[in-house]
């Protein structure tokens, strides 16, 4: 009987530690209603000893969406809203996913909010969230709960402060994605004025 | 047992078999009746593999059952779904849900394809392929490399760096709606998101016993899924919802129109005799005939139809008519001066031909090729027939000289008889031939034809409505409408499947149709794998494609560009229709594919979205297409309807003329009267046909065939007897008209379109012929002195017939 308390107060302990981070990253991070900045992204690719490098601008609107234009090499636009995902190349629509088709649509649109927000509590909904939180510091991993969505997307470790810094996906395929943010700023002047007019 | 009553002994011989055979039929094999409406529809005879085409659709649907589960929100709509399995969950030995396909994951499927992912490439990329120049397939390739989350991606960049093969997979993924989301299906109208839940069913979707026990239950889990939020909306689509819609309507309407029949007969004999044994007789007469139809059509066709047994519940009406009029003449006779014997001897040639002609009607509705009906009519004709018997073998031996009394009912025959007009020349006559002469005329010039598939089924509203619903939302293929393609070899299906789908291409465009189902769509035909691995070898991975330029682009050496092509073309193995079939992923075109058919192979060309509108256009896209041939099961079937409705029309109208040929040796001058009032009655139904906007259709066609059978034993009855004073014949025809309008007339309450146009067919003709009839027979010797020639040899014929006899 003693030994049943014992493990299951063990069990609970660890069940504090567990639970801890999420609550308390939580609370460190902003959540201003408008998020821009700047990104670096390295893609390191399977059979390809060079990383592949593009740098852009994003931006997270609060009930809106994400925007993550590309600048260097490679002018691309990717637009994130609660209804589609759109990639403009230029002018061009080159691809426009409606999520009244494709479900899929608004998962990956509330992921990748949550990623760049770092919204951990929406994203414990979907992945097992490990990691650990100092004073002014986290970093966490995650992991997909649906094994055919693990194996889809991979592992992804997040670390950051005050806001996200850093995003690595590693696929399961062997492609890996380094992305870190920088120059990051917030409210009504954060966005430029032709950002604002593609939303 | 004297020779006079062997034939009596040997007819309950005969009938104890029926009873045995009764007995085993519904106790020892549990004798259940079909319910399949498909049961009804004509069979393709000509062609085994149309008729395999269609039988592979309809088996795909037979055994399922699908759900939909909605509300506004997808949180909601699990809940509702979670509870409405939660009741079907302990029935599994009924149906179970089909839980793995949700479950599956996409990796499982997509491994199959991986290995052939050079050759699989969507008809637009391969037009691209052919069109665009090096730039385009560079900027696309980096565009998906830059960009984070690039669309569908099946493995790593390098594997697909053109997203060739992801395209392909988003286009056989926009097939069906249907997506998996949290180990559901899902699908969405944009406003409700719906919880697609499909069931295999483990008994037969036809058996009324699994019909009795489904039906209630999900009706049960119904009420559970809508217990937490009554806005949450359960639709349900499945053959065993109809069949068991069909079969609960067609027991009610036979038990009505049995029951109904059975009570109005039992009450029009005692008012005609006052007394329990005629009654008695009579029950027997149409036992015997209804044990005989049954036993008979067991072992002619090895299953009896649902809706026979509802025609066959009409049949009480007409199987007592032997046994009436040779009651009625037992009651008319001189007791002492003939026996019962000596009675049934003078009665048989009018019970003869009225039985020959009875059957014709019914035999003729056999010459139809719709099965359903063939059954209907050798069971009516059977009943018939052992009922005419039984009156033959038993009823001199059971009626005494002395069985029957009169009644007060046979003296109101007898006065109304006196009363009834008939037909002269005179004034009044010729004007009420000049008013029905009018109404004839313009009644039938309003007739119109209708010659819809809906006339033989008509389901509840709210199955309708849900089945529109289901394939509304998950944009199902139509069940009767597609192509069948063949060929020599498999190749050749695949390739007249493309060539096909080139036509349809344009169509959908257009919007006239939503797309297409195809094997090919998954296995290109293996010269059009050969085209697609040429093409990106030359226009992409060549020397100085886009790969290379590629490789420059992002820095890559000459190894990696080696490599990634090498491994490109590893994956160009062509894939075959039976590596596919054998793989999980194939499970939604399984169904489309006819393998090894006599002469060749053959396959299934689906489509979704199909429109009343698109029909002619569809039928002229698969013209002139070698192998390809377009089928829809409704117009053709409407079109049997149609086809039919004009033979059965001259069928009935030559028959006239066989029936009139029949009776002419035995009424020689006098055989119009007999028949014309039937003529006459039949003409009268079209005028009201016409006037209360009916479609004349086959049914209706078909109830005038078997009014002629009913309508001439009328004349036949009353010209046996022609004098007006001589009620017995009369007294026989009304009886036998009331119980023949009872009977029709409730079957003219079916809900079966087809079964009611029957009925009201039988029931305004039967009326007719019964008002015409006395109109038309021979005015008695004492009115009328000119005829006397006439009547004096019909007198002699009789005398001669009843010495054969």
């Amino acid at each position: 009987m003693k030994a049943l308390w014992a493990g299951s107060l063990i069990l609970a302990a660890l069940a504090l530690v567990a639970a801890a981070p999420v609550a308390k990253i939580q609370s460190m991070l902003a959540k201003p209603k408008i998020l821009c900045g700047r990104f670096e992204q390295s893609k390191q690719l399977v059979g390809l000893k060079k990383p592949v490098n593009s740098n852009g601008r994003f931006c997270v609107v609060a009930d809106k969406g994400v925007l993550w234009r590309t600048l260097r090499p490679f002018p691309n636009t990717l637009k994130l809203t609660r209804d589609e995902i759109v990639q403009l190349r230029g002018e061009r629509v080159a691809l426009r996913l409606d999520a009244k088709q494709e479900p899929v649509v608004r998962m990956i649109n509330s992921v990748l909010f949550a990623l760049l927000a770092g919204d951990l509590e929406q994203l414990e909904k979907l992945f097992e969230i490990d990691g650990v939180a100092q004073d002014k510091s986290w970093s966490v991993t995650l992991k997909a709960r649906e094994p055919g969505l693990a194996k889809a997307i991979g592992s992804i470790a997040l670390d950051g402060g005050v806001y996200v810094k850093n995003i690595v996906i590693s696929e399961a395929s062997g492609d890996r994605t380094d992305i870190v943010f920088s120059a990051i700023q917030t409210g009504d002047g954060a966005m430029s004025a032709d950002e604002a007019a593609l939303f | 047992m004297n020779q006079r009553t062997l034939p009596a002994w040997l007819w309950a011989a005969v009938v104890c078999l029926l009873l045995a055979h009764n007995v085993y039929l519904w106790i020892g094999q549990r004798l259940a009746p079909d319910s399949d409406i498909l049961a009804l529809l004509p069979v393709e005879e000509r062609d085994p593999v149309l008729q395999k085409a269609f039988s592979k659709m309809v088996e795909s649907a037979e055994q399922r059952l699908i759900v939909l589960v909605g509300a506004d929100n997808w949180v909601e709509a699990g809940r509702a779904a979670d509870n409405y399995l939660a009741v079907l969950a302990p029935h599994k030995n009924l149906l179970q849900a089909d839980e793995q396909i949700a479950q599956q994951p996409q990796q499982d499927w997509l491994a199959l394809f991986q290995q052939h992912r050079l050759v699989l490439v969507t008809p637009g990329d391969e037009a691209a392929l052919r069109s665009q120049a090096q730039p385009y397939w560079v900027d696309t390739a980096l565009a998906k490399l830059y960009s984070p989350f690039g669309g569908v991606k099946p493995g790593a960049w390098g594997d697909d760096p053109f997203g060739l093969f992801g395209e392909w997979i988003q286009a056989r993924m926009r097939e069906t709606p249907v997506r998996p989301r949290d180990g559901r299906l899902f699908v969405s109208d944009g406003k409700r998101q719906y919880v697609v839940l499909p069931f295999s069913l483990h008994v037969s979707a036809f058996s009324m016993a699994a019909q009795e026990a489904l039906v209630p239950l999900l009706e049960q889990a119904r009420q559970a899924a809508r217990q937490s939020d009554p806005q949450v909306e359960v639709a349900a689509a499945g053959v065993i919802l109809y069949a068991a819609a069909a079969g609960a309507q067609a027991k009610w309407e036979v038990s009505i129109i049995g029951i109904g029949s059975l009570l109005g007969i039992v009450s029009l004999i005692w008012l005609t005799f006052y007394s329990l044994k005629p009654i008695v007789l009579i029950m027997v007469s149409i036992g015997v005939g209804c044990l005989g139809a049954l036993s008979m059509c067991w072992l002619l066709f090895e299953r009896i139809h649902l809706l026979t047994l509802v025609f066959g519940a009409s049949l009480i009406g007409g199987a007592q008519d032997y046994g009436t009029y040779f009651l009625c003449h037992r009651l008319g006779t001189d007791r002492q001066s003939l026996d019962s014997y000596q009675l049934l001897r003078r009665l048989l040639p009018a019970l003869a031909l009225a039985l020959v002609t009875t059957v014709i009607g019914y035999l003729a509705l056999a010459l139809t090729p719709f099965p359903g009906l063939r059954q209907m009519a050798v069971f009516s004709a059977l009943g018939l027939i052992f009922a005419w018997l039984t009156v033959v073998f038993w009823f001199p031996a059971l009626v005494s000289r002395d069985a029957v009394k009169s009644a007060p009912l046979v003296r109101w025959c007898f006065a109304s008889l006196q009363r009834w007009p008939s037909l002269r020349l005179t004034r009044s006559t010729l004007s009420a031939a000049g008013l029905l002469i009018a109404f004839i005329v313009f009644g039938g010039s309003r007739l119109t034809v209708q010659d819809d598939i809906r006339l033989l089924q008509n389901p509840p509203r709210q199955l309708i409505d849900e089945q529109i619903k289901l394939s509304r939302l998950l944009d199902a293929p139509a069940p009767a409408q597609f192509y069948v393609v063949r060929g020599e070899t498999a190749e050749a299906v695949l390739q007249r499947e493309e060539a096909l789908k080139q036509r349809l291409e344009p169509l959908i465009e257009k919007k006239i149709i939503s797309g297409y189902q195809a094997m090919s769509n998954w296995v290109p035909s293996l010269r059009t794998q050969e085209t697609h691995r040429q093409l990106i070898e030359q226009r992409l991975l060549n020397n100085d494609g886009a790969l290379a330029v590629l490789a420059a682009r992002i820095g890559a050496d000459g190894s990696w560009m080696t490599a990634t092509r090498d491994r490109l073309m590893a994956s160009a193995e062509k894939l075959t229709p039976d590596d596919f079939l054998k793989a999980s992923a194939s499970q939604l075109v399984r169904h489309l594919w006819l393998g090894q058919v006599e002469g060749g192979h053959a396959s299934i060309v689906g489509l979704r979205g199909v429109s009343a509108a698109s029909l002619p256009l569809l039928r002229q896209a698969g013209g002139a297409l070698e192998g390809v041939q377009w089928v829809d099961k409704v117009g053709e079937i409407s079109s049997v309807l149609a086809r039919y409705r004009q033979y059965m029309g001259w069928v009935v109208a030559l028959s006239y003329f066989a029936v009139y040929g029949l009776l002419y040796p035995r009424y020689r001058g006098a055989t119009w009267r007999v028949v014309a009032p039937t003529a006459l009655a039949s003409v009268v139904t079209l005028a009201l046909l016409g006037l209360s906007g009916q479609g004349l259709q086959l049914f209706h066609v078909l109830a005038l065939m078997l009014l002629l059978g009913v309508g001439v034993d009328y004349g036949i009855f009353l010209h046996e007897h022609p004098s007006r004073s001589d009620p017995v014949a009369w007294l026989a025809v009304v009886l036998s008209a009331l119980s023949t309008l009872l009977s029709f007339g409730l079957l003219g309450l079916s809900k079966t379109p087809a079964l009611q146009a029957f009925g009201v067919t039988m029931l305004v003709g039967t009326g007719s012929v019964w008002f015409l009839t006395p109109c038309f027979a021979r005015v008695s010797l004492e009115r009328r002195s000119g005829d006397q020639g006439e009547e004096q040899k019909f007198h002699r014929e009789e005398a001669r017939q009843t010495k054969i006899f």
